[in-house]
Protein backbone atom coordinates (compact mmCIF):
# COMPACT_ATOMS: atom_id res chain seq x y z
CA UNK A 1 0.00 0.00 0.00
CA UNK A 2 1.16 3.44 -0.91
CA UNK A 3 1.96 4.97 2.19
CA UNK A 4 2.73 8.46 1.20
CA UNK A 5 1.58 9.89 -2.18
CA UNK A 6 3.06 13.26 -3.54
CA UNK A 7 2.21 14.28 -7.05
CA UNK A 8 3.43 17.84 -8.38
CA UNK A 9 4.62 19.54 -5.25
CA UNK A 10 5.53 23.04 -6.15
CA UNK A 11 6.95 25.50 -2.64
CA UNK A 12 7.10 28.78 -3.74
CA UNK A 13 8.66 31.76 -1.54
CA UNK A 14 7.01 35.21 -1.38
CA UNK A 15 9.99 37.91 -2.12
CA UNK A 16 9.91 41.89 -3.13
CA UNK A 17 11.09 40.65 -6.33
CA UNK A 18 7.97 38.31 -7.03
CA UNK A 19 7.66 34.51 -6.92
CA UNK A 20 10.57 32.17 -6.42
CA UNK A 21 9.87 28.33 -7.00
CA UNK A 22 12.18 26.70 -4.67
CA UNK A 23 11.09 23.31 -5.84
CA UNK A 24 9.07 23.07 -9.14
CA UNK A 25 6.76 19.76 -9.60
CA UNK A 26 8.06 17.00 -7.51
CA UNK A 27 6.49 14.15 -7.12
CA UNK A 28 7.38 11.35 -4.56
CA UNK A 29 5.71 8.60 -3.21
CA UNK A 30 6.71 5.70 -0.50
CA UNK A 31 5.39 2.25 -0.07
CA UNK A 32 5.18 0.67 2.98
CA UNK A 33 8.80 -1.23 4.36
CA UNK A 34 10.42 0.92 1.44
CA UNK A 35 14.14 2.43 1.86
CA UNK A 36 14.09 5.77 -0.48
CA UNK A 37 17.17 8.04 -1.25
CA UNK A 38 16.91 11.95 -1.95
CA UNK A 39 19.62 12.95 -3.68
CA UNK A 40 20.52 16.46 -4.88
CA UNK A 41 23.16 19.32 -4.42
CA UNK A 42 22.63 21.60 -1.46
CA UNK A 43 19.80 24.25 -2.08
CA UNK A 44 18.53 22.04 -4.47
CA UNK A 45 15.12 21.72 -1.99
CA UNK A 46 15.82 18.52 -0.41
CA UNK A 47 15.27 19.46 2.85
CA UNK A 48 12.59 21.65 1.73
CA UNK A 49 10.52 18.70 0.42
CA UNK A 50 11.11 17.16 3.83
CA UNK A 51 10.23 19.83 5.64
CA UNK A 52 7.08 20.10 3.58
CA UNK A 53 5.96 16.84 4.41
CA UNK A 54 6.43 17.34 7.91
CA UNK A 55 4.86 20.77 7.98
CA UNK A 56 7.13 22.39 9.58
CA UNK A 57 7.95 25.25 6.98
CA UNK A 58 6.82 28.76 8.25
CA UNK A 59 3.91 30.93 6.46
CA UNK A 60 6.26 32.87 4.33
CA UNK A 61 6.82 29.36 2.14
CA UNK A 62 3.39 28.59 -0.19
CA UNK A 63 2.94 24.93 -0.78
CA UNK A 64 0.65 23.55 -3.37
CA UNK A 65 0.37 20.10 -4.85
CA UNK A 66 -1.79 18.08 -7.00
CA UNK A 67 -2.14 15.24 -4.54
CA UNK A 68 -0.70 15.06 -1.27
CA UNK A 69 -1.77 11.93 0.57
CA UNK A 70 -0.74 10.29 3.49
CA UNK A 71 -2.18 6.21 3.64
CA UNK A 72 -5.07 7.07 1.31
CA UNK A 73 -6.12 10.54 3.22
CA UNK A 74 -5.79 13.42 1.85
CA UNK A 75 -3.30 15.51 3.82
CA UNK A 76 -4.65 18.80 1.43
CA UNK A 77 -8.23 18.30 3.02
CA UNK A 78 -7.99 17.79 6.17
CA UNK A 79 -7.45 20.27 9.11
CA UNK A 80 -4.33 21.75 10.02
CA UNK A 81 -5.00 20.43 13.85
CA UNK A 82 -5.63 16.84 11.84
CA UNK A 83 -2.82 17.39 9.97
CA UNK A 84 -1.08 17.83 12.82
CA UNK A 85 -1.83 14.44 14.37
CA UNK A 86 -1.16 12.45 11.78
CA UNK A 87 1.79 13.60 10.99
CA UNK A 88 2.51 13.42 14.71
CA UNK A 89 1.51 9.91 14.99
CA UNK A 90 3.01 8.58 12.09
CA UNK A 91 6.07 10.70 11.08
CA UNK A 92 9.17 10.88 12.56
CA UNK A 93 12.38 13.62 11.44
CA UNK A 94 16.18 13.64 12.46
CA UNK A 95 17.42 17.05 11.68
CA UNK A 96 20.78 17.28 10.05
CA UNK A 97 22.97 18.65 12.91
CA UNK A 98 21.94 16.78 16.00
CA UNK A 99 23.58 18.91 18.37
CA UNK A 100 21.77 21.70 17.79
CA UNK A 101 18.81 20.56 17.56
CA UNK A 102 18.46 19.21 21.03
CA UNK A 103 17.43 21.15 23.83
CA UNK A 104 20.82 22.64 25.48
CA UNK A 105 19.04 23.32 28.54
CA UNK A 106 18.05 19.83 29.68
CA UNK A 107 19.72 16.65 30.38
CA UNK A 108 19.32 14.10 27.43
CA UNK A 109 17.41 11.57 29.43
CA UNK A 110 14.67 13.81 30.39
CA UNK A 111 14.38 15.07 26.42
CA UNK A 112 13.89 11.55 25.17
CA UNK A 113 11.39 10.71 28.05
CA UNK A 114 9.09 13.43 26.27
CA UNK A 115 9.61 12.15 23.22
CA UNK A 116 7.95 8.80 24.39
CA UNK A 117 4.10 9.13 23.65
CA UNK A 118 1.52 8.32 26.61
CA UNK A 119 0.06 5.83 24.98
CA UNK A 120 2.17 3.31 24.62
CA UNK A 121 2.84 2.77 28.18
CA UNK A 122 0.80 0.34 29.69
CA UNK A 123 0.03 0.45 33.42
CA UNK A 124 -1.49 2.56 35.64
CA UNK A 125 -1.17 6.39 36.26
CA UNK A 126 1.52 5.80 39.36
CA UNK A 127 3.31 2.97 37.08
CA UNK A 128 3.87 5.69 34.23
CA UNK A 129 7.21 7.34 35.16
CA UNK A 130 8.80 4.15 36.25
CA UNK A 131 7.55 2.53 32.51
CA UNK A 132 8.70 5.74 30.78
CA UNK A 133 12.03 5.61 32.00
CA UNK A 134 12.41 1.98 31.10
CA UNK A 135 10.87 2.68 28.09
CA UNK A 136 13.91 5.06 27.28
CA UNK A 137 16.72 3.10 28.55
CA UNK A 138 15.57 0.24 26.22
CA UNK A 139 15.31 2.93 23.57
CA UNK A 140 18.73 3.76 24.05
CA UNK A 141 19.68 0.44 24.12
CA UNK A 142 18.64 -0.28 20.68
CA UNK A 143 20.21 2.64 19.07
CA UNK A 144 23.65 1.15 20.41
CA UNK A 145 23.96 3.05 23.87
CA UNK A 146 25.33 0.72 26.28
CA UNK A 147 26.18 2.89 28.66
CA UNK A 148 22.56 4.76 29.32
CA UNK A 149 23.51 5.73 33.16
CA UNK A 150 25.97 8.39 32.31
CA UNK A 151 24.38 9.30 28.54
CA UNK A 152 20.70 9.72 30.28
CA UNK A 153 22.02 12.26 32.60
CA UNK A 154 24.52 14.39 30.36
CA UNK A 155 23.56 17.42 28.49
CA UNK A 156 23.90 17.25 24.69
CA UNK A 157 27.24 19.59 24.56
CA UNK A 158 28.46 16.65 27.02
CA UNK A 159 28.60 14.17 24.54
CA UNK A 160 30.07 13.61 20.94
CA UNK A 161 28.08 13.96 17.56
CA UNK A 162 28.00 10.39 17.26
CA UNK A 163 25.90 10.07 20.36
CA UNK A 164 24.08 12.80 19.64
CA UNK A 165 22.53 11.90 16.43
CA UNK A 166 22.18 8.26 18.23
CA UNK A 167 20.12 10.04 20.67
CA UNK A 168 17.87 11.84 17.91
CA UNK A 169 16.98 8.47 16.52
CA UNK A 170 16.42 7.08 19.18
CA UNK A 171 13.35 9.76 19.96
CA UNK A 172 12.20 9.44 16.56
CA UNK A 173 11.46 5.98 17.33
CA UNK A 174 10.45 6.16 20.33
CA UNK A 175 6.79 6.70 18.68
CA UNK A 176 7.40 3.80 16.27
CA UNK A 177 6.64 5.53 13.38
CA UNK A 178 5.66 4.66 9.67
CA UNK A 179 7.88 6.26 8.45
CA UNK A 180 10.99 8.12 8.98
CA UNK A 181 12.61 10.91 7.41
CA UNK A 182 16.27 11.48 8.14
CA UNK A 183 17.76 14.64 6.24
CA UNK A 184 21.47 14.02 6.29
CA UNK A 185 22.14 11.93 9.30
CA UNK A 186 25.67 11.69 8.34
CA UNK A 187 27.14 15.14 7.60
CA UNK A 188 28.67 15.87 11.07
CA UNK A 189 29.67 12.55 11.83
CA UNK A 190 33.07 9.81 10.84
CA UNK A 191 33.25 7.17 8.14
CA UNK A 192 33.06 4.46 10.68
CA UNK A 193 30.26 5.74 13.01
CA UNK A 194 28.75 6.96 9.56
CA UNK A 195 28.39 3.40 8.47
CA UNK A 196 27.13 2.45 11.70
CA UNK A 197 24.23 4.47 11.65
CA UNK A 198 23.46 3.05 8.19
CA UNK A 199 23.29 -0.43 9.48
CA UNK A 200 21.40 1.15 12.20
CA UNK A 201 18.46 2.54 10.03
CA UNK A 202 18.65 -0.46 7.73
CA UNK A 203 17.66 -3.08 10.54
CA UNK A 204 14.85 -0.70 11.59
CA UNK A 205 13.72 -0.60 8.62
CA UNK A 206 14.20 -4.52 8.07
CA UNK A 207 12.65 -5.40 11.72
CA UNK A 208 9.71 -3.36 12.18
CA UNK A 209 8.50 -2.70 8.08
CA UNK A 210 9.14 1.11 9.14
CA UNK A 211 9.65 2.95 5.91
CA UNK A 212 13.04 5.72 5.15
CA UNK A 213 13.29 8.51 3.37
CA UNK A 214 17.11 8.98 3.37
CA UNK A 215 18.49 12.81 2.30
CA UNK A 216 21.74 13.34 1.42
CA UNK A 217 24.26 14.85 -0.91
CA UNK A 218 26.82 11.43 -1.13
CA UNK A 219 25.50 9.29 -3.49
CA UNK A 220 27.91 6.60 -2.49
CA UNK A 221 26.60 6.33 1.06
CA UNK A 222 22.78 6.81 -0.42
CA UNK A 223 23.54 4.06 -2.94
CA UNK A 224 24.52 2.00 -0.78
CA UNK A 225 21.32 1.27 1.66
CA UNK A 226 18.37 2.45 -0.56
CA UNK A 227 16.20 0.42 -2.66
CA UNK A 228 14.94 3.52 -4.61
CA UNK A 229 16.92 7.04 -5.63
CA UNK A 230 15.39 9.89 -6.86
CA UNK A 231 17.21 12.46 -7.66
CA UNK A 232 16.65 16.24 -7.93
CA UNK A 233 18.42 19.50 -9.32
CA UNK A 234 17.84 22.80 -8.65
CA UNK A 235 14.00 22.13 -6.89
CA UNK A 236 13.42 19.51 -10.08
CA UNK A 237 13.07 15.95 -9.76
CA UNK A 238 15.51 14.46 -12.76
CA UNK A 239 15.32 11.13 -12.59
CA UNK A 240 13.83 8.41 -9.68
CA UNK A 241 13.81 4.46 -9.82
CA UNK A 242 15.35 1.28 -8.75
CA UNK A 243 18.80 2.16 -7.42
CA UNK A 244 21.03 -0.43 -9.06
CA UNK A 245 19.24 0.17 -12.07
CA UNK A 246 19.60 4.04 -12.23
CA UNK A 247 23.51 3.99 -11.10
CA UNK A 248 24.00 0.91 -13.88
CA UNK A 249 21.99 2.74 -16.61
CA UNK A 250 21.14 6.22 -15.69
CA UNK A 251 19.00 8.32 -18.26
CA UNK A 252 19.45 11.73 -17.43
CA UNK A 253 22.90 13.21 -18.19
CA UNK A 254 22.98 14.85 -14.66
CA UNK A 255 22.57 11.15 -12.74
CA UNK A 256 25.36 10.19 -15.45
CA UNK A 257 27.32 13.30 -14.17
CA UNK A 258 26.56 12.64 -10.51
CA UNK A 259 27.70 8.97 -10.87
CA UNK A 260 30.87 10.08 -13.00
CA UNK A 261 32.10 12.11 -10.51
CA UNK A 262 32.16 9.93 -7.52
CA UNK A 263 35.67 8.00 -7.62
CA UNK A 264 33.83 5.18 -5.96
CA UNK A 265 31.97 4.08 -9.06
CA UNK A 266 34.53 4.04 -11.41
CA UNK A 267 36.60 1.49 -9.88
CA UNK A 268 38.40 1.50 -13.47
CA UNK A 269 39.60 4.81 -13.04
CA UNK A 270 43.87 5.76 -13.03
CA UNK A 271 44.63 7.20 -9.63
CA UNK A 272 45.28 11.47 -10.27
CA UNK A 273 43.16 11.36 -13.19
CA UNK A 274 41.02 14.07 -13.87
CA UNK A 275 37.42 13.52 -12.41
CA UNK A 276 34.00 14.19 -15.07
CA UNK A 277 32.43 17.30 -13.90
CA UNK A 278 29.75 19.79 -15.27
CA UNK A 279 30.97 22.78 -15.88
CA UNK A 280 29.33 25.90 -14.04
CA UNK A 281 28.03 25.80 -10.68
CA UNK A 282 24.48 25.19 -9.48
CA UNK A 283 22.45 28.68 -10.31
CA UNK A 284 21.19 30.50 -7.27
CA UNK A 285 17.62 30.88 -6.86
CA UNK A 286 17.12 34.20 -7.75
CA UNK A 287 18.54 33.39 -10.93
CA UNK A 288 16.85 30.09 -12.20
CA UNK A 289 17.37 29.63 -15.79
CA UNK A 290 13.69 28.61 -17.84
CA UNK A 291 13.14 25.23 -18.81
CA UNK A 292 14.86 22.73 -18.01
CA UNK A 293 17.20 24.20 -15.27
CA UNK A 294 20.39 21.99 -16.11
CA UNK A 295 19.87 23.47 -19.57
CA UNK A 296 23.07 25.91 -19.15
CA UNK A 297 25.48 23.23 -17.92
CA UNK A 298 24.22 20.06 -20.01
CA UNK A 299 25.98 19.06 -22.16
CA UNK A 300 23.50 17.68 -24.66
CA UNK A 301 20.62 20.75 -24.00
CA UNK A 302 19.44 21.78 -27.51
CA UNK A 303 16.97 24.16 -28.48
CA UNK A 304 14.09 22.60 -26.81
CA UNK A 305 15.35 22.23 -23.49
CA UNK A 306 14.07 25.76 -22.54
CA UNK A 307 10.34 24.02 -22.45
CA UNK A 308 10.46 22.12 -18.95
CA UNK A 309 9.98 18.53 -20.03
CA UNK A 310 7.59 16.45 -18.50
CA UNK A 311 8.21 13.48 -16.24
CA UNK A 312 8.49 10.56 -18.58
CA UNK A 313 8.35 6.97 -17.82
CA UNK A 314 10.50 3.44 -18.75
CA UNK A 315 9.17 0.75 -16.77
CA UNK A 316 9.24 2.04 -13.09
CA UNK A 317 11.93 3.90 -14.23
CA UNK A 318 11.06 8.12 -14.15
CA UNK A 319 13.12 10.66 -15.59
CA UNK A 320 12.85 14.40 -17.18
CA UNK A 321 14.55 14.71 -20.40
CA UNK A 322 13.87 15.92 -23.94
CA UNK A 323 17.25 13.52 -24.82
CA UNK A 324 17.52 11.10 -22.00
CA UNK A 325 20.80 8.98 -22.26
CA UNK A 326 18.69 6.13 -23.78
CA UNK A 327 21.29 4.17 -26.00
CA UNK A 328 22.15 0.59 -24.69
CA UNK A 329 25.71 1.10 -25.25
CA UNK A 330 27.38 2.21 -22.01
CA UNK A 331 29.08 5.19 -22.08
CA UNK B 1 66.76 14.98 -4.66
CA UNK B 2 66.38 15.98 -0.97
CA UNK B 3 62.47 15.77 -0.07
CA UNK B 4 60.47 18.90 0.55
CA UNK B 5 59.38 18.03 3.55
CA UNK B 6 60.83 15.75 6.00
CA UNK B 7 59.83 15.26 9.77
CA UNK B 8 61.18 13.04 12.06
CA UNK B 9 60.07 11.96 15.65
CA UNK B 10 58.11 14.60 15.82
CA UNK B 11 55.86 14.61 18.98
CA UNK B 12 53.66 17.08 20.89
CA UNK B 13 51.75 16.80 24.33
CA UNK B 14 49.42 18.72 25.69
CA UNK B 15 48.72 19.18 30.04
CA UNK B 16 45.12 19.37 31.12
CA UNK B 17 45.00 20.68 34.71
CA UNK B 18 42.99 18.27 37.02
CA UNK B 19 42.71 19.60 40.81
CA UNK B 20 46.65 20.02 41.71
CA UNK B 21 47.88 17.50 39.23
CA UNK B 22 48.32 17.82 35.93
CA UNK B 23 47.41 14.98 33.25
CA UNK B 24 49.56 14.48 30.44
CA UNK B 25 47.73 14.11 27.29
CA UNK B 26 49.85 12.59 24.24
CA UNK B 27 48.46 13.99 20.72
CA UNK B 28 51.29 12.74 18.33
CA UNK B 29 53.81 10.34 19.11
CA UNK B 30 57.24 9.60 16.93
CA UNK B 31 55.19 11.14 13.55
CA UNK B 32 57.98 10.74 10.63
CA UNK B 33 57.42 11.26 7.18
CA UNK B 34 58.96 12.86 3.93
CA UNK B 35 56.71 14.47 1.43
CA UNK B 36 58.23 15.40 -2.06
CA UNK B 37 57.73 18.06 -4.47
CA UNK B 38 54.57 17.19 -7.07
CA UNK B 39 53.07 14.40 -4.90
CA UNK B 40 50.52 13.82 -2.27
CA UNK B 41 50.28 12.82 1.01
CA UNK B 42 47.19 11.70 2.53
CA UNK B 43 46.76 11.50 6.33
CA UNK B 44 43.69 9.51 7.74
CA UNK B 45 42.60 8.82 11.00
CA UNK B 46 39.37 9.46 13.26
CA UNK B 47 38.77 12.59 15.44
CA UNK B 48 41.32 12.91 18.32
CA UNK B 49 44.06 10.45 16.18
CA UNK B 50 46.01 13.95 16.00
CA UNK B 51 45.68 15.13 12.73
CA UNK B 52 44.39 18.36 13.41
CA UNK B 53 47.67 18.58 15.70
CA UNK B 54 50.05 17.16 13.11
CA UNK B 55 48.77 20.19 10.93
CA UNK B 56 49.19 22.88 13.57
CA UNK B 57 52.62 21.83 13.96
CA UNK B 58 53.32 22.24 10.48
CA UNK B 59 51.81 25.53 9.87
CA UNK B 60 53.28 26.75 12.94
CA UNK B 61 50.76 27.55 15.14
CA UNK B 62 52.28 25.09 17.62
CA UNK B 63 55.58 24.38 18.61
CA UNK B 64 56.80 20.29 18.50
CA UNK B 65 57.61 18.91 21.88
CA UNK B 66 60.53 16.97 20.47
CA UNK B 67 61.16 16.38 16.84
CA UNK B 68 62.41 17.58 13.58
CA UNK B 69 60.96 19.37 10.24
CA UNK B 70 63.24 19.84 7.88
CA UNK B 71 62.49 22.22 4.49
CA UNK B 72 64.46 21.89 1.06
CA UNK B 73 67.31 19.96 3.56
CA UNK B 74 66.95 22.73 6.06
CA UNK B 75 65.80 22.61 9.73
CA UNK B 76 63.30 24.90 10.19
CA UNK B 77 62.06 26.60 13.34
CA UNK B 78 58.89 26.60 12.06
CA UNK B 79 56.42 29.06 14.54
CA UNK B 80 59.11 31.59 12.30
CA UNK B 81 55.77 32.32 10.82
CA UNK B 82 56.66 35.26 8.97
CA UNK B 83 59.81 33.58 7.48
CA UNK B 84 57.55 30.23 6.64
CA UNK B 85 54.27 31.10 5.42
CA UNK B 86 55.47 31.67 2.27
CA UNK B 87 56.27 27.80 1.70
CA UNK B 88 53.47 26.66 3.48
CA UNK B 89 49.64 27.59 3.12
CA UNK B 90 46.44 26.49 4.62
CA UNK B 91 43.13 26.02 3.60
CA UNK B 92 40.48 25.16 5.77
CA UNK B 93 37.45 23.16 6.23
CA UNK B 94 35.16 25.70 5.35
CA UNK B 95 35.47 28.16 2.79
CA UNK B 96 32.76 30.32 3.77
CA UNK B 97 33.44 30.91 7.50
CA UNK B 98 37.06 30.87 7.08
CA UNK B 99 36.97 34.62 4.98
CA UNK B 100 36.07 37.64 6.27
CA UNK B 101 32.30 38.82 5.41
CA UNK B 102 33.39 42.70 5.35
CA UNK B 103 36.01 42.42 3.10
CA UNK B 104 35.99 42.54 -0.39
CA UNK B 105 37.93 39.16 -1.90
CA UNK B 106 40.16 41.37 -3.64
CA UNK B 107 41.07 43.97 0.03
CA UNK B 108 41.93 40.35 1.10
CA UNK B 109 44.30 39.30 -1.65
CA UNK B 110 45.61 42.46 -1.53
CA UNK B 111 46.42 42.14 2.76
CA UNK B 112 48.34 38.92 2.31
CA UNK B 113 50.80 40.45 -0.05
CA UNK B 114 50.83 43.22 2.15
CA UNK B 115 51.89 42.12 5.22
CA UNK B 116 54.03 39.42 3.40
CA UNK B 117 56.13 40.30 0.11
CA UNK B 118 57.76 43.50 -0.79
CA UNK B 119 55.71 44.22 -4.19
CA UNK B 120 54.26 47.63 -4.75
CA UNK B 121 50.64 48.46 -5.55
CA UNK B 122 51.26 48.08 -8.99
CA UNK B 123 52.68 44.57 -8.88
CA UNK B 124 50.53 43.51 -6.06
CA UNK B 125 47.15 44.21 -8.54
CA UNK B 126 48.51 42.41 -11.30
CA UNK B 127 49.61 39.73 -9.02
CA UNK B 128 46.20 39.44 -7.57
CA UNK B 129 44.80 39.64 -10.81
CA UNK B 130 47.21 36.78 -12.04
CA UNK B 131 46.10 34.26 -9.47
CA UNK B 132 42.05 34.87 -9.86
CA UNK B 133 42.62 34.37 -13.67
CA UNK B 134 44.58 30.98 -12.63
CA UNK B 135 41.73 29.54 -10.48
CA UNK B 136 39.07 30.44 -12.88
CA UNK B 137 37.92 33.55 -11.71
CA UNK B 138 37.32 37.03 -13.01
CA UNK B 139 38.78 40.29 -12.35
CA UNK B 140 35.67 41.84 -11.00
CA UNK B 141 35.60 39.19 -8.66
CA UNK B 142 38.33 41.15 -6.95
CA UNK B 143 35.12 43.76 -6.54
CA UNK B 144 32.70 41.07 -4.57
CA UNK B 145 32.47 40.31 -1.28
CA UNK B 146 32.32 36.34 0.24
CA UNK B 147 28.54 36.18 0.67
CA UNK B 148 28.13 36.52 -3.27
CA UNK B 149 30.29 33.74 -4.40
CA UNK B 150 28.90 30.36 -4.85
CA UNK B 151 30.47 27.68 -2.48
CA UNK B 152 32.50 26.48 -5.29
CA UNK B 153 33.81 29.81 -6.12
CA UNK B 154 34.33 29.88 -2.12
CA UNK B 155 37.03 27.50 -2.25
CA UNK B 156 38.64 28.92 -5.53
CA UNK B 157 38.92 32.35 -3.58
CA UNK B 158 40.50 30.08 -0.30
CA UNK B 159 42.43 28.42 -2.75
CA UNK B 160 43.53 32.18 -4.03
CA UNK B 161 44.39 33.14 -0.89
CA UNK B 162 46.97 30.48 -0.73
CA UNK B 163 48.06 30.27 -3.61
CA UNK B 164 48.90 33.91 -4.38
CA UNK B 165 52.31 33.55 -2.42
CA UNK B 166 53.23 30.53 -4.70
CA UNK B 167 53.72 28.01 -2.09
CA UNK B 168 55.32 25.06 -2.52
CA UNK B 169 53.37 23.11 -0.13
CA UNK B 170 49.20 22.81 0.54
CA UNK B 171 47.61 22.05 3.91
CA UNK B 172 43.88 20.83 3.02
CA UNK B 173 42.55 20.59 6.63
CA UNK B 174 39.36 18.27 5.25
CA UNK B 175 38.73 20.98 2.56
CA UNK B 176 36.98 18.57 -0.15
CA UNK B 177 34.72 16.75 2.65
CA UNK B 178 31.46 19.20 2.37
CA UNK B 179 31.86 20.02 -0.81
CA UNK B 180 28.83 18.81 -3.33
CA UNK B 181 29.98 15.90 -5.62
CA UNK B 182 30.10 17.49 -8.60
CA UNK B 183 31.67 21.03 -6.93
CA UNK B 184 34.31 18.23 -5.77
CA UNK B 185 35.32 16.90 -9.11
CA UNK B 186 35.72 20.31 -10.23
CA UNK B 187 37.97 21.37 -6.48
CA UNK B 188 39.70 17.72 -7.66
CA UNK B 189 40.21 18.54 -11.32
CA UNK B 190 41.68 22.07 -10.74
CA UNK B 191 44.10 20.94 -7.71
CA UNK B 192 45.37 17.81 -9.41
CA UNK B 193 45.76 20.20 -12.49
CA UNK B 194 47.86 22.89 -10.02
CA UNK B 195 49.60 20.09 -9.13
CA UNK B 196 51.13 19.12 -12.52
CA UNK B 197 51.49 22.25 -13.59
CA UNK B 198 53.22 23.96 -10.92
CA UNK B 199 54.33 21.56 -8.94
CA UNK B 200 53.01 21.92 -5.92
CA UNK B 201 52.68 19.29 -3.13
CA UNK B 202 49.45 18.68 -1.11
CA UNK B 203 49.20 17.24 2.57
CA UNK B 204 45.16 16.62 2.61
CA UNK B 205 43.92 15.82 5.89
CA UNK B 206 40.71 13.84 5.14
CA UNK B 207 38.01 10.78 5.80
CA UNK B 208 37.10 10.21 2.78
CA UNK B 209 39.24 6.79 1.50
CA UNK B 210 38.10 6.69 -1.97
CA UNK B 211 39.36 10.00 -2.73
CA UNK B 212 42.46 9.57 -1.02
CA UNK B 213 43.06 6.71 -3.21
CA UNK B 214 42.12 9.21 -6.01
CA UNK B 215 44.58 11.55 -5.54
CA UNK B 216 46.85 11.04 -3.06
CA UNK B 217 50.62 9.01 -3.69
CA UNK B 218 51.66 8.54 -0.50
CA UNK B 219 49.13 7.75 2.48
CA UNK B 220 49.56 7.88 6.59
CA UNK B 221 46.80 6.68 9.16
CA UNK B 222 47.60 8.13 12.44
CA UNK B 223 45.72 6.16 15.50
CA UNK B 224 45.62 7.53 18.89
CA UNK B 225 48.73 10.23 17.91
CA UNK B 226 51.13 6.95 16.76
CA UNK B 227 51.70 6.19 13.19
CA UNK B 228 49.10 3.16 12.17
CA UNK B 229 50.69 2.43 8.59
CA UNK B 230 52.50 4.49 6.35
CA UNK B 231 53.36 3.99 2.59
CA UNK B 232 52.04 4.06 -0.82
CA UNK B 233 48.41 4.73 -0.87
CA UNK B 234 48.48 1.29 -3.20
CA UNK B 235 50.53 -0.32 -0.89
CA UNK B 236 48.36 0.27 1.96
CA UNK B 237 45.19 -0.19 0.29
CA UNK B 238 46.43 -3.65 -0.57
CA UNK B 239 47.89 -5.19 2.75
CA UNK B 240 47.26 -2.84 5.55
CA UNK B 241 49.00 -3.87 8.97
CA UNK B 242 47.29 -2.39 11.79
CA UNK B 243 43.78 -3.36 12.60
CA UNK B 244 42.44 0.28 12.60
CA UNK B 245 43.21 0.30 9.32
CA UNK B 246 41.73 -2.98 8.37
CA UNK B 247 38.23 -1.62 10.13
CA UNK B 248 38.67 1.79 8.33
CA UNK B 249 39.37 -0.02 4.73
CA UNK B 250 36.65 -2.22 5.19
CA UNK B 251 34.39 -0.04 6.05
CA UNK B 252 34.58 2.05 3.10
CA UNK B 253 34.26 -0.77 0.30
Amino acid sequence: MLLLDIKNLTIELETPEGLIRAVDRVSLSLREGETRGLVGESGSGKSLIAKAIVGVLNRRWRITADRFSWMGQDMLQVSTEQRRKIIGRDIAMIYQEPSRSLDPTAEVGEQLEEAIPNHLLEGHWWQKPFLRKKKAIALLHKVGIRDHQNIMQSYPYQLSEGICQKVMIAMAIAKNPKLLIADEPTTALESTTQAQLFRLLASFNQLKGMAVLLISHELESVARYTQNLSVLYCGQLVESGDTTAMLKHPFHPYTHALIKSVPEFQPELPPKTPLYALPGSIPTLQHLPIGCRLGPRCPNARKECVKTPILDRLQNHYYSCHFPLLSRDDT
Amino acid sequence: MSALLEVTELSKSYFKQRGLTRKKIIALQNISFTLHTAKTLAIVGETGSGKSTLAKLLVGIEKPDSGEIRLSGQPVEISNYKKYNHVIRFIFQDAGRSLNPLQKVGQMLEDVLRFSTILDIEQRRIKIRKTLKQLGLLDEHAEYYPHMFSGGQLQRVALARALILDPKLLILDEALTALDPSLRAQIVNLLLELQHKEGLAYLLITNNLQLVRHISDEMLVLYQGGMADSGLTTDVFANPTHDYTKKLINSAF
